[in-house]
């Protein structure tokens, strides 16, 4: 047998886990769904049962307990809505060169980009918003996802491809 | 037709930085990768929601207190009176229990004392006994539900056509025109109302089904039932089940005087939209449909 892992029964490990794995499977389902709250709940009730479970649940098992577990309950739902995203504060545009015409055009180039993100297909819209949003590897999107590289692949290419037939007129070359 | 075109894992890698420089160097002599440059240089300026880790750790935690607390912050005198108000109120609420109950194309959750959970599915209803349920673990089904059943606990299911008893497991049961019990997980044991000499043990992937009385013993493979996750899947079976189950979900009736409802389908319809559950149902069928109201007229 291996190595004794740490238990998830001991709450230095559980919180552990809580601080490492919460925010990215809530906006794994988030992505999904498009309703924070709702994808906030799912996980804590996830995370209730990963407690309740902690005994049985080994914890280089856990992460992909939260995902699949997360995923599951989330199946249960339906509804897929629009996801709302925002612009990363830090972003400091050079503006040097540019005219007030193309930061205006590039204002509204941005609006139609989220539109165009959330008539993305929802299998598509997580994939693309796992890598370009939480810069995540499709190794990792893979493991969330239970999906291949090659799945992800394949629907990372469907999602720019789809968002350059509904954007490409916007962008003049 | 270009490579982003025809290979469809090409996007995908040059995003990951994944092409050979050949394909690379090419790809980005086209006319088209700008746009996709600007798309990719742009998503990756957008951010997600903002989340707030400690508070939900709070949040958990405080639930997490809640549960087994209970009881111990209630002083002696306190349990007395309210064990006087049980008492006085027993001879009334023995007796008496607790239903839920859904509607046409509705669901519900419901978490039981023990901590198992019901899923129920459209115009179904569970009920038990309010009191003293945890002694004697009993609810009666009619209609259909998926059952998660806390281990450890001798719990048992009530329907029109018998009983299913289970120690620590999922299984879902459908006690509608026919009566399908399919065991997901773990162990049931099925005990049939006219015949309880004769009882069936399922595992996992075990099915019974009853149709007009006679009982029939398979297996299945899926790991969850469809209807959990919105669909309705049929093989081989009657269009009048197919009916059935249609106006479960929707609030609508079918006039089906002009077609031959013992014709066998095959396919499947999801929850979420009529129109396209006709279309998925009827159409293969070569049958057409005129709405009036909540009435679907139905005609070669």
């Amino acid at each position: 047998m291996s190595e004794k892992e740490p238990s998830i029964c001991e709450e230095k490990n559980y919180n552990e886990l809580f601080r490492k794995f919460y925010e990215p499977a809530t906006k794994y389902i988030y992505y999904k769904c498009g309703n924070l709250q709702r994808a906030e709940d799912i996980v804590q009730n996830v995370f209730i049962k990963l407690w309740k479970l902690c005994a049985t649940i080994t914890f280089s098992k856990a992460k992909s307990y939260i995902y699949t577990a997360s995923n599951n309950s989330f199946l249960n739902e339906i509804a897929h809505e629009k996801v709302i995203l925002k612009h990363q504060k830090t972003v400091v545009e050079n503006t040097d060169h540019e005219s007030p015409d193309f930061l205006i055009e590039v204002e509204e180039f941005r609006i139609k980009l989220k539109e165009a993100i959330n008539t993305l297909n929802p299998k598509e819209r997580e994939v693309f918003l796992m890598s370009r949003v939480e810069n995540k590897t499709y190794r990792e999107i893979a493991e969330i996802t239970g999906l291949t590289v090659k799945a992800i692949e394949r629907r990372m290419s469907k999602a720019l491809k789809e968002l350059r037939a509904i954007l490409g007129k916007e962008i003049k070359i | 037709m270009e490579n982003y075109d025809t290979d469809e894992s090409f996007l995908g890698r040059w995003i990951a930085g994944e092409l050979s420089d050949e394909e690379r160097i090419a790809f980005e002599k086209t006319d088209v990768f700008k746009q996709f440059d600007i798309i990719n240089r742009e998503a990756q300026l957008l951010d997600g929601p903002t989340i707030d880790v400690e508070r939900a750790l709070q949040t958990v935690k405080a639930r997490l207190a809640n549960k087994p607390k209970k009881g111990k912050l209630i002083k002696l005198w306190r349990n007395i009176s309210v064990a006087a108000i049980i008492i006085l109120s027993t001879g009334i609420f023995l007796t008496s229990s607790k239903t839920y109950t859904t509607g046409i194309g509705q669901s519900q959750t419901i978490t039981l004392a023990d901590g198992s959970t019901v899923n129920l599915n459209a115009n179904s209803s569970i009920s038990h006994k309010r009191f003293f349920w945890s002694s004697n673990k009993t609810v009666e089904l009619k209609g259909e539900a998926y059952f998660t059943v806390a281990k450890g606990d001798d719990f048992s299911v009530e329907t029109s056509k018998g009983t299913v008893a289970v120690l620590g497991t999922e299984f879902n049961i459908k006690d509608r025109a026919d009566f399908v019990l399919k065991c997901y997980e773990g162990k049931v044991q099925f005990t049939q109302n006219n015949n309880t000499d004769n009882t069936y043990i399922l595992t996992k992937g075990m099915q019974v089904a009853i149709t007009k009385d006679a009982l029939k013993e398979a297996t299945f493979t899926e790991e969850t039932p469809a209807w959990k996750q919105g669909v309705s899947t049929f093989t081989q079976q009657p269009l009048s089940e197919v009916l059935n189950e249609l106006s479960l979900y929707f609030d609508i009736t079918f006039d089906t005087s002009n077609i031959d409802i013992n014709r066998l389908f095959s396919g499947r319809f999801y929850h979420t939209d009529l129109n396209n559950a006709l279309k998925a149902t009827l159409v293969p069928m070569g049958i057409t449909y005129k709405k009036a109201n909540n009435k679907i007229i139905l005609n070669k």
